[in-house]
């Protein structure tokens, strides 16, 4: 039994909170499965794919700013105002000013950068909770865009509306697919093997023992499998489509802050704040700076998610932003991010928001109403946070605690076999600063 | 141990190359273009409706006689609403589905008129055809049909309602009145109040009839979201400023009956005595307003009449024949002119209640 979880351990890295992030992947993959049988096929079609990545792409770039906000211990409610207001400043901005639309888009993420330092301000140096200041910034900024848009609904010009809608153009041979996806997916591969080779090179140095080949071989396959696959659906769709502009962005994103959140100082010193902020300040991290950022941030990306869906719906109006902050927060906490801070990735978040999306999707594909996919959501993000909290709580005292304290210590036991079974480090206190990842 | 490796890595790229040979089928010549709704489609083809939400009487029963109708005519319905707090959201991510699922043609009643421009886009490129219900969708060139009923007749309707309400009450100018218009980003809102003031603003420059606040133009005159609240805090205000000395209002030009109900409201908080007011859509509370001689007027816009048109034009489509249409040259969206057929409403007041709603079970109990 225990040598599956020594593969598991092996194939999908083996430190904190992966045993949880498996269980999320382990969810996604069988709800896409789920759809794809009860949908006909149509969940993972081409244009399907597509659309929910244009459609989810905005709420996956706040979940990342999300996360940072929560792993730090706070919350932040105006997300969505944020976006709103951001959104009808530079759509006024072009419309009446005739701003270009590169320069629109700085003025607005300098806007989201403006807001979020307003509220890293008050949170960070007054030590107002970042509940009460977002929620006054929610009100705020959703006043602010109803005054400036006067509840109007202002349209955007067509080069703005790229980053929101725009695909990759069609260049080069005609290969019967988007050439330029193609190479962005060859890159990928590229980039995994790379990776995996480098690791196996950096380990042989150490004198650490590498895992046995062919797990790194199969390892490869997967990933390279999932990135072949998805390579040739974005690019395979109708003419014209490919991996969409705000797709992108979104990836970009994901990689520049899973590096900075795990392998830079700032982005440990924000798990160690969330862990605990006593200690983390004695230890010589600066408690105001890391709040302040992780607010700022909050605002840029939320500036630049608002910029997208106006790009995306081609004008800004009084409806945008709503209840974006829920399921931002949502993604989170389905992505295992722990309520109390300290805990969570990026990939996580991404993962959850993921798989509020395509649940999300697969019930529209199936023509459910809007009425009972809210139930459901609302219902599986309970179930996923009761069963993090439940995990927790084992810790101290329950029957199948005791029966599993075996195998936290030594690392075997029955219950491993579970994909979503509670591991060691989900249950411990964070060790911030020492607790490095090996891999995604 | 490097060789080894390699190894590994040619295992991977096999097995990519197996799942990306076996699993990818490529969909870029599969969906046709604009030609394929010219030559109609098949008869059992799914029908997209998208619906705003669920905030109004008429959209439900749209929508639950959509389900119906089409299911009669033979064709897969596919009706949803948009959620309470996410509506626009909602809608984008609803007619995206529908694309997916293969709708040939979709119907939408827009939540926000201007912010569908790239689903619709992405609607026509897959070869469906694109009917706005009630709602013009504005900024695009992929709206193919609009139906609705005759808009600037409702407010014409609306406009001559309201002076001959007047009249009956007090023969001889000049009448003080107010004025109310709907949403901003419901494109109708403009659309009602032009054909009201196309009536009223004649009379305005002889000066028979005097806007009381001098609040004349759309944006001055809109409530934001149709909303009831809203209207009723405007009159209020409007009963504060403008009517404190003793001046009478005689009329009130109100959009539809939601707003009026809540105008009534508002003045008799306010202790004076009932204007003429008008409305639209034949609520069932104003139906029984009209009948107690309170609410003066509303507008029978039958949505069975509507569906039942929208279905027509369906069937026109699948059989690949040309939509009926009766307008092609008054609603320009701003990109385009989108050919329109537009029904002809119906003024109620007290004096023809009864008449107008004899064949609606709901509303024909009330007159009597």
């Amino acid at each position: 039994m225990s040598g599956f979880q020594e593969v598991k351990k092996n194939l999908f890295g083996g430190s904190a909170s992966v045993s949880r992030q498996f269980g999320m992947i382990f969810t996604l993959v069988a709800i896409i499965l789920l759809f794809q049988v009860l949908t006909d096929g149509l969940t993972l079609t081409s244009g399907n794919l597509i659309a929910v990545v244009s459609q989810y792409s905005y709420i996956l770039i706040l979940a990342i700013g999300m996360l940072m906000v929560i792993v730090a211990g706070h919350i932040d409610l105006s997300v969505g105002s944020i976006a709103a207001f951001t959104g009808i400043v530079v759509a006024k901005s072009m419309q009446n000013l005739d701003l270009p639309w590169p320069l629109a888009i700085l003025l607005g993420l300098a806007v989201g950068a403006v807001i979020g330092a307003w509220h890293g301000f008050w949170v960070a140096y007054v030590g107002v909770p970042a509940f009460i200041v977002t929620l006054a910034g929610m009100l705020v900024f959703r006043g602010g865009n109803q005054f400036i848009g006067n509840a109007d609904t202002v349209p955007v010009p067509e080069g703005f509306r790229e980053i929101g809608a725009g695909y990759l153009p069609e260049v080069g041979p005609s290969t019967g697919y988007n050439n330029l996806t193609l190479l962005l997916g060859v890159i990928a591969c590229v980039a995994v093997v790379w990776r995996e080779s480098r690791a196996r090179s950096t380990r042989r140095e150490m004198g650490t023992q590498n895992a046995p080949l062919w797990i790194s071989g199969v390892r490869l396959a997967l990933m390279v499998g999932v990135i072949a696959f998805a390579t040739l659906r974005f690019a395979g769709g109708r003419v014209g489509t490919s991996l969409p502009v705000s797709g992108i962005i979104l990836i970009v994103l994901v990689l520049a802050y899973s590096f900075y959140t795990r392998n830079t100082v700032g982005g440990r010193s924000i798990y160690a704040v969330g862990g605990n902020a006593r200690a983390a300040e004695l230890s010589g991290v600066k408690l105001k700076r890391v709040n302040f950022l992780v607010m700022t941030n909050m605002g840029i990306l939320s500036a630049l998610a608002g910029m997208i869906f106006v790009a995306r719906s081609a004008a800004s109006g009084p409806q945008d932003g709503l209840s974006w902050e829920l399921d931002a927060i949502a993604a989170v906490f389905i992505g295992g991010a722990a309520v109390s801070g300290g805990l969570g990735t990026i990939g996580g978040s991404i993962v959850g928001g993921l798989v509020m999306a395509l649940l999300n999707n697969g019930l529209q594909l199936m023509g459910v109403g809007v009425d009972l996919v809210q139930i459901i959501k609302g219902l599986v993000l309970l179930l996923a946070v009761a069963l993090d909290v439940y995990n927790k709580s084992q810790g101290r005292f329950s029957v199948i605690g005791s029966l599993t304290r075996p195998f936290r210590r030594q690392g075997s036991s029955p219950a491993a076999e579970r994909p979503d079974s509670p591991s060691d480090s989900d249950r411990l206190p964070v060790r911030p600063l020492t607790h490095r990842k090996t891999s995604v | 141990m490097r060789n080894l490796f390699m190894k590994a890595v040619a295992v991977g790229a096999v097995t990519m190359l197996a799942l990306g040979a076996t699993a990818c089928s490529n969909e870029r010549d599969g969906q046709g273009g604009g030609a394929a709704s010219a030559k109609g489609f098949a008869a059992d083809s799914l029908i997209g409706v998208a619906m705003p939400s669920k905030t109004s009487e008429n959209w439900v029963l749209a929508g639950d006689l959509f389900v119906n109708g089409l299911k009669e005519a033979g064709f897969k319905a596919d009706v949803q609403y948009a959620g309470a707090s996410t509506t626009v959201a909602d809608q984008q991510a609803q007619i995206s589905a529908m694309v997916t699922k293969g709708a040939k043609v979709i119907v939408i009643g827009a939540t926000d008129a201007a912010q569908l421009a790239t689903q619709v886009k992405q609607a026509k490129e897959s070869g469906a055809t694109v009917i706005a219900y009630d709602r013009l969708i504005t900024n695009t060139a992929d709206v193919d049909y609009y139906i609705a009923y005759d808009n600037f007749e409702v407010g014409q309707l609306q406009g001559k309602a309201l002076l001959e309400g007047m009249k009956a009450k007090k023969p001889k100018g000049p009448w003080t009145i107010e004025l109310f218009s709907g949403s901003p980003d419901d494109n109708n809102s403009a659309v009602f109040f032009n054909g009201a003031m196309d009536v009223l603003k004649p009379l305005i420059d002889k000066g028979d009839v005097v806007v009381g606040s001098g609040q004349n133009t759309v944006k001055q005159t809109a409530i934001q979201g149709w909303k009831a609240e809203n209207a009723q805090q405007r009159m209020d205000s409007l009963l504060t400023s403008t009517y404190n000395g003793g001046k009478t209002l005689d009329g009130v030009l109100s959009p539809n009956d939601t707003l009026a109900r809540a105008i009534l409201t508002s003045i008799k908080g306010a202790g004076k005595p009932l204007p003429i007011v008008t409305g639209q859509d034949s609520e069932v509370e104003s139906v029984k307003s009209i009948v107690a001689g309170q609410q003066y007027s509303t507008i029978n816009k039958d949505t069975r009449k509507l569906v039942a048109e929208t279905i027509n034009m369906v069937k026109a489509l699948q059989e690949g024949s040309a939509p009926q249409v009766n307008d092609t040259k008054s609603y320009n969206n701003g990109v385009k002119v989108v050919p329109a057929y537009l029904l002809p409403p119906v003024i109620v007041t007290k004096a023809n209640v009864a008449e107008a709603y004899a064949n609606d079970p709901k509303l024909a109990a009330l007159t009597k």
